[in-house]
């Protein structure tokens, strides 16, 4: 659906009206913009200027992250775990998309209930939930050994595995939706004419419909890569306090240590890497079709 | 051929399958985990009772967190769904440059890292003295919820055709009348869906409520971090079944809506 | 002179009538550490002291109230007034100029405790240990009882967990490598260090909650764990199959301390008083495994010979223990140390 170009009001298009035009749309967005603003922009340039404090003006909290060896092990390790957690995300959720887009109207329903409704319980219980199946009495490893597949309970959680499952099922509905929004859109007309062309359906699919599911691909992938990098709450509980990720390091410093210069830097570097990520998705996508897929 | 394309499909639709259980396994378990009779989070259950259900609703702190969880939700809803859809009119029909920087800024607080947004929003806080209280918690909130009114604002507005506004006002109508009369009915179902969406965002933020929430004005996510801290009790199960049922039934509610419109 | 004296006792009876009037419409806003310990002290504390001073308790909870209190005190407008937390938050507080100096002419009821016992900025509230717990499934005869017994994998075997925390983590591992429990102090740390990376491996979860402490022994997801006494009782008396020994404890303390430019300052120290008063210092005991700050609790009487020495500072278990040096965790060298543990976990 294409909307129709703004257009002047009824009146004779004059510069007097168009500055007014002009006013009322930036009041409109006025509280919106203070709000996000106040709350968001002031504080993350105040954290800049943070990072850069310590009594006085000082590159010690930046020296310290790229010459301190736990540091770059820290992002390391967010990095490493966001990486395998977009892949297997992209992996597993395009099939469930895939089905999603192509059902009928009643089990579509089914389907995206199942994906949805994860969605909206608590972060924190769901982690906990999987603490309880995975840890070596959980219910995992009793149905293993009951099968005679495993002699004693395997590791499988209280330790980066446990971290990357846990992540993975909150990310996973992230990854869905997205690729569900776009593949909804491609017209079944090209698919059938692509197959009526001689092409077979492994053809059709390579050719014509993964294309077409880019959109929804990279921004489901940046979506759950730039999510997982801002992780918090998963990996200090399935983690075992072994996997520590960024945001751990940002809270604890501000959180144990009150170390604000420290936490700035940090979160600086973080939303430095998240800035460049969506900077170069923009490139090749608007902004708003990677945040809401259509 | 047939053999293989019907080996392939068998082995899609198994794994279709498997990833929705995997999604659906951990939900399924909180739910009797919730009825446990035991102190402590097991599965299975040892036993069977009701006593987590009665053991939050007997209790004043956790009523009251709920209480104000729900009166935030509401709050920053009513706030951020004028105001994002205000800000995504006037992003849809303004062709001033700085439009293009104010889309990008309203969908920040999706971008940053969420533990950036709550170190910040603390810091501003703590700085006027907003910690702890509900006005604090309800901004907080609302500029949470504002990326999606934004989005689905916008996204309704690009399907409506705006000759209808445009000719309401040619008759006569002066602009607001014509918004409010004209093209809110025909996009309801999308400023409905933004603000259902900022509610049920609401109702589950955790981090940034655990740096701003406290004293009288607990939220239900940061008494349930809290108290999982200290005591891990299927409390908590019960809660997060109540919370998931609530955000179900809103989404029904969303559907029912978008299905009337069609 | 008679004139003065005259003046100090009008100033006396004006001020004292001036904060009954302020207690009268007194509040204050008190943090602890949550969970059962909070409840507790509610029941036994809060509440008959609310009624005893006509005042209005406000309550929070935070499970390490420290970074509170340096936000709270560096926006000098705070809306805490007293925190039980443990005593190296108070005495850091106190030198970062973030806790009131107490005004122990307020408190007629800390006079008989130990010097020990209290600091320029706080008084002891509660004491609780650090102790080896274990699952007597795993061990049922011959248990563990020593930190050495704990870094024995051999003799030992089984999965282990200690407190993501240097905190008596340091002093537990000092005692494992040899140093009795009463030359702990200074902590030689990189000793300390030393003897951790050699546990490391064999450390299943480094916990960071009391309640996940319990429920990893509850569950048998680890055989040896190094927790809170009052944590593994609760187990205990619910039916669990652990144990554990106050040998090589670490016995530690929670003091009360008052927010500097507190709003209720006067109200925060008359219920400082009272809080610490023999009477209800001794409910402490009756409802959960902590003991009561104040040592004159138990001329009272109302705590039973039994339950006396099942607590962490009855004289037969402190003896066996190491006590917490506070004073070296607040010093460069125990900010050091905490500073390194962050190293520590996150080396492979």
């Amino acid at each position: 659906m294409q909307a129709c170009a703004p257009t002047p009001p009824p009146a004779t298009p004059s510069r007097r009206h168009a500055r007014r035009e002009d006013r009322l749309m930036l009041a409109l967005a006025a509280p919106a913009a203070l709000v996000v603003l106040l709350l968001l922009v002031l504080p993350m340039a105040w954290l800049f200027a943070q990072s850069f404090y310590d009594g006085g003006f000082t590159l010690q909290h930046y020296r310290r992250i790229f010459t301190e060896r736990i540091y770059f092990d820290t992002f390391a390790l967010t990095f490493r775990i966001s990486v395998a957690t977009t892949l297997l995300a992209l992996l597993l959720g395009y099939p469930v998309a895939y089905a999603a887009a192509r059902l009928p109207q009643r089990w579509r329903l089914v389907v995206l209930g199942l994906v949805l409704v994860p969605f909206w319980t608590s972060v924190l219980v769901r982690a906990y939930a999987w603490l309880i199946l995975l840890q070596r009495t959980g219910v995992v490893n009793k149905g293993l050994q009951a099968a005679g597949l495993i002699d004693s309970p395997l590791p499988l959680v209280h330790n980066e595995l446990g971290t990357m499952i846990g992540t993975l099922h909150i990310l996973l509905p992230f990854m869905i939706l997205p690729l569900y929004a776009t593949m909804q859109k491609i017209p079944h007309d090209l698919l059938m004419a692509g197959s009526s062309l001689g092409g077979s359906p492994a053809h059709v699919f390579r050719r014509v419909f993964l294309p077409l599911s880019l959109p929804g691909i990279v921004a489901g992938c940046t979506m759950v890569f730039v999510l997982c990098l801002g992780f918090y709450i998963t990996p200090e509980l399935l983690g075992g306090g072994k996997t520590i990720m960024v945001s751990m390091v940002v809270s604890r410093n501000v959180e144990l240590y009150n170390q604000w210069g420290a936490a700035s830097a940090v979160s600086v570097v973080l939303l430095a890497c998240v800035f460049a990520i969506f900077a170069l998705i923009g490139r090749f996508l608007p902004l708003e079709r990677v945040v809401a897929p259509r | 051929m047939t053999n293989r394309s019907a080996l392939s499909r068998l082995a899609y639709l198994a794994l279709v399958l498997l990833v929705l259980l995997f999604l659906a396994v951990p939900i399924l378990i909180i739910v009797p985990m919730s009825f446990s009779d035991s102190r402590f989070l097991a599965f299975p259950p040892p036993g069977y009772s009701l006593r987590w259900y009665e053991a939050f609703f007997g209790n004043a702190d956790w009523l009251d967190a709920a209480r104000t969880s729900l009166t935030v939700a509401l709050l920053a809803t009513l706030l951020a769904t004028p105001a994002g859809f205000m800000a995504a009119y006037a992003m849809h029909h303004s062709r001033l440059r700085a439009m293009k920087w104010l889309r990008t800024m309203l969908l920040l607080p999706l971008m940053v890292p969420i533990i950036i947004v709550a170190i910040g929003v603390f810091f501003v806080y703590a700085r006027i003295g907003l910690v702890a209280t509900l006005p604090g918690l309800v901004v907080a909130h609302a500029m949470l919820g504002l990326p999606y009114v934004v989005i689905a604002v916008s996204a309704g507005l690009a399907g409506f055709d705006a000759t209808q506004e445009m000719v309401a006002r040619s008759l006569g109508m002066n602009r607001l009348r014509s918004v409010l009369t004209v093209t809110l009915p025909q996009i309801r179902p999308s400023v409905v869906s933004g603000a259902v969406f900022a509610f049920i965002s609401s109702l589950d933020e955790t981090i940034v409520s655990l740096f701003i929430a406290g004293g009288d004005n607990q939220t239900l996510t940061k008494r349930m971090f809290t108290t999982l801290r200290d005591e891990i009790d299927p409390t908590i199960a019960a809660i997060s079944v109540m919370l998931t049922a609530t955000s179900f039934l809103l989404v029904l509610v969303v559907i029912g809506l978008q299905r009337k419109k069609a | 002179m008679a004139a003065r004296q005259y003046q100090r006792i009008a100033a006396a009876v004006l001020g004292a009538a001036a904060s009954t009037a302020a207690l009268a419409a007194g509040q204050i806003t008190f943090v602890s550490q949550g969970g059962a310990w909070q409840e507790a002290q509610t029941q036994g504390i809060l509440e008959p002291a609310a009624k005893q001073l006509g005042i209005t308790i406000r309550q929070d909870s935070a499970p390490d109230a420290w970074p509170m209190i340096k936000t709270q005190g560096e926006t000098g407008k705070p809306v805490w007034d007293v925190v039980d937390t443990p005593t190296v938050n108070c005495l850091r507080g106190g030198k970062a100029g973030l806790i009131e100096t107490l005004d122990y002419g307020k408190l007629p009821n800390a006079k008989p405790m130990p010097a020990a016992y209290k600091s320029p900025y706080s008084v002891a509230y509660e004491f609780y240990s650090s102790v080896l717990a274990y699952s007597k499934d795993t061990y049922k005869t011959n248990p563990p009882s020593t930190w050495a017994d704990f870094w024995d994998v051999k003799k030992y075997p089984g999965h282990r967990s200690l407190r993501n925390h240097p905190l008596a983590t340091l002093e537990a591992a000092l005692m494992a490598d040899g140093v009795a429990p009463d030359k702990l102090y200074p902590l030689d740390v990189d000793r300390a260090f030393r003897k951790l990376e050699e546990i490391k491996p064999y450390i299943t979860v480094w916990w960071t909650s009391g309640g996940q402490s319990a429920q990893l022994l509850h569950d048998g997801e680890v055989d040896m764990i190094m927790a809170w006494n009052g944590r593994v009782s609760d187990l205990i008396k619910s039916g669990a199959n652990v144990a554990y020994t106050y040998n090589q404890g670490v016995l530690q303390s929670t003091h009360l301390c008052i927010l500097k430019n507190s709003p209720n300052l006067e109200t925060a120290h008359a219920f400082v008083n009272a809080a610490i008063s023999p009477e209800l210092q001794a409910n402490i005991p009756l409802s959960i495994d902590y003991g009561p700050g104040n040592p004159e609790a138990f001329k009272t009487g109302k705590i039973p010979a039994a339950r006396t020495q099942e607590l962490p500072s009855a004289p037969e278990n402190a003896a066996r223990q190491a006590l917490m040096a506070y004073e070296w965790w607040t010093s460069p060298e125990g900010e050091a140390a905490e500073k390194r543990w962050l190293a520590f976990m996150q080396s492979k």
